[in-house]
């Protein structure tokens, strides 16, 4: 006998939905192209991430208590080709959101949302060792009648030993290049990419007002993140909430800078690299070419593509949300994208996120390639100057 | 609004916490409970009692009670009161409660606590402030509990200024556990007697299990390993007996199927509070440091000088610690150094 699954239609839940996505999960035509492109597919062999069904049971308004809601990375590999143009990332977000109101939420994640709340980062850091990143370097606290950018450090590059680095080549960088710049340094405010993925959309929405506000009070008219989540916040969130001021990619400020002469490089970096497209920098914003720009002009650096690249770039697995929640041994598309880095043989996986550096440094060794470096755009740059 | 069993008038100056046990030890949020209440109660003048229920081996946990400040303790016995069950534990406590009319009563959020304190609330027509951010002493000794809604970032204040006792509920980790106090002031035990109906009482416990997963967030000592032990947890097992503690690991060991999922400390496995942790064979990663970063001193064995985990630790050594935990093994066994918990 066959089992049927009873399912129970629930209106009011349909209507919260279609409401808190505006009306684009009734885009969906399950055609099933988003399961299809889906990486947890390549992870999870036999039970991939169903996006179609999962969005027809939201249709259906049909509650679900699956755990799947928590996976999506956000990677925006099946919005990329979605015919129907479903932002299917959000509404795993709205999912999220309602799992919240009934309490359904995996183990760890109210506390990265307190973190938020009481640290000012979603990594459970003291506030006041924010500015501590840049203990001898000489970082001018920001000056509206002074500067010309705001440099948006954010929470990993701030506290994250490893993408402390990053933070750290990119003042050489500005300073290299005569960028007058400054940070707010403790009083930084956190962008709330963390909570916005977890699908807490209503403090997201106040921690970016207030992010907002706090720009506002200090003059800022123009910021540089170091992490493509900050920059995709504060590009594509903020204006929702009357934000006044332009936010920007450090590649892409960095590529201006060469192209206006300002930045030189100089020193020959004798390096084979490949350069990974961070979802939220290429898919989410479109900047393909700008990394890849300044890695071409550093003199001696030979530079290869990975098989898939740009649009089809596979997620490292750390968006969405996912840097705090567990992902099974087998199951992280981290290694699956060193195993393509090695397969172009080269020396250096190049990025330009610092979840992505987080998660590939680790697959490196999980994969045993320990002569695969892992590095920031940013930091092969500052090798490239005097 | 009805008026509670006793008034401002009538209540004594005197905080109530309800001492929750596990074992033979009480639950570390009474502690903290009394920590803060101790600091409430000297901004005031007021006295300090801690409420505990049970039937056994109680002598131990007042001293613990005491220790951290407690100037009294309510004492009541009863065979009833030998496990928590929510009928009885409330009984006995509204009769304690009724018999010394304190002006404030707190009690751990925990699982039995939340349970506990909304009953007792009920019956003695109070206010309840459930799940308390802080709490601040105003004139008159009115309480003010702080709690924060998540999300809506709402932050309310919350005072009972009528209904006495004014309650509030706090959970676990929220308030320091202050240093024992060496200046004695005085200890009072007071037995109070409560008349216990079995057939009030409809929970019936019918076995106690104690969840087989290990739990490092309480261990006062955590023995960390790394990739870098090369799986070697049965000589980190050891080294953790000997100092009274348990061992946890980095990802890499519990990917590898080395280790229990639950023993991995850091940002997707558990953040951990011990004295003392030694970390050994982990290069130090931020994912797996923000598990440890609270704990009160960080030792790391490290065969690499330029390892990360120097940074976060209090005291490095460089070195094999396949070689070094044998040989620290060797010498703990030797003097027979133990360190105690709580
Ligand atoms: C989203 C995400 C979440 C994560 N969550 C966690 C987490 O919760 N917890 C966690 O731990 N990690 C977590 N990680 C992984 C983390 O980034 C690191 O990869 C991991 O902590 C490294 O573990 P390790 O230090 O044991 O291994 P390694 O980095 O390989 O370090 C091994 C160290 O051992 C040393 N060593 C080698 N031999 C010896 C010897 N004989 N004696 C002494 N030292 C020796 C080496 O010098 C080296 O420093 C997470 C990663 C990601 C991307
Ligand atoms: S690709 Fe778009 S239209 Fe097709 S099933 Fe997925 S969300 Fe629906
Ligand atoms: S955004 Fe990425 S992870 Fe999420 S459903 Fe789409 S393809 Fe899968």
């Amino acid at each position: 006998m066959t089992q049927v699954e009873h399912l129970t239609v629930d209106d009011a839940r349909w209507d919260t939905l279609f409401e808190r996505t505006r009306g684009a999960v009734a885009l969906c035509y399950q055609c099933g192209v988003c399961t299809a492109l889906c990486p947890w597919g390549q992870v999870r062999e036999g039970k991939p991430l169903s996006v179609r069904s999962l969005l027809r049971r939201a249709q259906l308004g049909v509650p679900d208590d699956h755990e799947d809601i928590w996976l999506c990375t956000a990677c925006a590999q099946c919005e990329s080709l979605c015919p129907r143009g479903v932002p299917v990332a959000e509404v795993f977000q709205s999912l999220r959101g309602m799992a919240w109101e009934e309490r359904r939420v995996p183990k760890g994640l109210p506390s990265v949302l307190w973190s938020i709340y009481w640290n000012n980062n979603p990594w459970s850091q003291p506030p006041s060792h924010r500015s501590r990143w840049a203990k001898g370097l000489e970082v001018p606290r920001f000056d509206p009648s002074e500067h010309e950018v705001l440099y948006y450090v954010g929470c990993t590059a701030a506290y994250d030993r490893r993408a402390q680095k990053v933070a750290r080549a990119l003042v050489k960088l500005f300073q290299a290049a005569g960028v007058r710049f400054g940070t707010l340094g403790d009083e930084e405010p956190c962008c709330g990419d963390a909570a916005k993925s977890l699908g807490y959309t209503p403090y997201f929405e106040e921690i970016v007002q207030n992010a907002a506000q706090v720009f506002a009070q200090n003059g800022v008219r123009r910021l540089v993140a170091t992490s493509p989540h900050c920059f995709d916040t504060f590009r594509n969130y903020a204006p929702r909430y009357q934000a006044d001021f332009e936010a920007e990619h450090y590649t892409q400020f960095l590529d201006r800078c060469l192209s206006e002469g300002r930045l030189r490089f100089s020193r020959e970096v004798p390096l084979r690299v490949t350069f990974h497209d961070p979802c939220f920098l290429g898919r989410r914003n479109d900047e393909y070419e700008a990394p890849r720009r300044i890695l071409d002009a550093i003199p001696g650096l030979e530079r290869v593509e990975m098989a898939r690249s740009r649009q089809d770039a596979l997620c490292c697995g750390g968006g969405g949300g996912r840097m705090w929640m567990e992902t099974s041994a087998g199951e992280r598309f981290a290694n699956l994208r060193v195993q393509d880095a090695l397969a172009t043989g080269v020396q250096v996986l190049v990025t330009a996120c610092p979840f992505c550096i987080a998660c590939f440094e680790e697959s490196v060794k999980a994969v045993g390639a320990p002569n695969l470096r892992v590095m920031d755009v940013a930091e092969l740059a500052a090798m490239a100057i005097e | 609004m009805a008026t509670s069993l006793y008034g401002a008038s009538e209540a004594q100056d005197v905080i109530c916490v309800f001492l929750e046990r596990e074992g033979d030890t009480l639950q570390r949020v009474s502690l903290e409970l009394l920590s803060k209440g101790r600091e409430l109660a000297d901004e005031v003048g007021w006295k300090l009692a801690g409420l505990l229920l049970g039937y056994y081996r109680m002598l131990p946990l007042m001293g613990q009670a005491f220790e951290v400040g407690a100037d009294e303790i309510w004492v009541a016995e009863h065979p009833l009161l030998k496990t928590f069950t929510v009928e009885a534990y409330t009984s006995a406590a509204f009769q304690v409660i009724m018999n010394r009319k304190p002006s404030i009563f707190l009690c751990g959020a925990t699982p039995n606590g939340r349970d506990l304190a909304g009953r007792l609330a009920v019956k003695l027509r109070t206010g309840l402030t459930a799940d308390c951010t802080d709490l601040r002493m105003r004139e008159g000794g009115i309480l003010v509990g702080e709690v924060t809604g998540f999300g809506g970032g709402v932050l309310a204040l919350i005072k009972t200024p009528q209904h006495r006792p004014q309650m509030a509920t706090v959970r676990p980790g929220v308030f320091p556990l202050k240093p024992p106090r060496t200046e004695r002031v005085s200890r009072a035990v007071e037995i109070i007697s409560v008349t216990l109906d079995e057939a009030q009482v409809r929970t019936r416990v019918v076995e106690q299990v104690v969840g087989r997963g290990a739990d490092i967030t309480q261990s006062p000592v955590v023995v960390v390993g790394g990739r870098g032990i090369q799986g070697r947890f049965d000589l980190l097992r050891q080294l953790a007996e000997l100092l009274g503690g348990e061992v946890g690991a980095t990802r890499p060991p519990v990917d590898s199927g080395q280790i229990e999922r639950e023993r991995q400390v850091g940002q997707t496995g558990v953040v951990c509070r011990p004295k003392v942790a030694i970390v050994c064979g982990a290069s130090g990663a931020f994912q797996f440091t923000v598990g440890i970063q609270h704990a009160d001193t960080v030792i790391a064995i490290n065969t690499d000088p330029e390892a990360p985990i120097f940074e976060t630790a209090d005291y490095g050594v460089v070195g094999d610690a396949l070689q070094i935990v044998p040989a620290l093994i060797e010498a703990l066994r030797n003097s027979r150094v133990a360190v105690t918990s709580g």
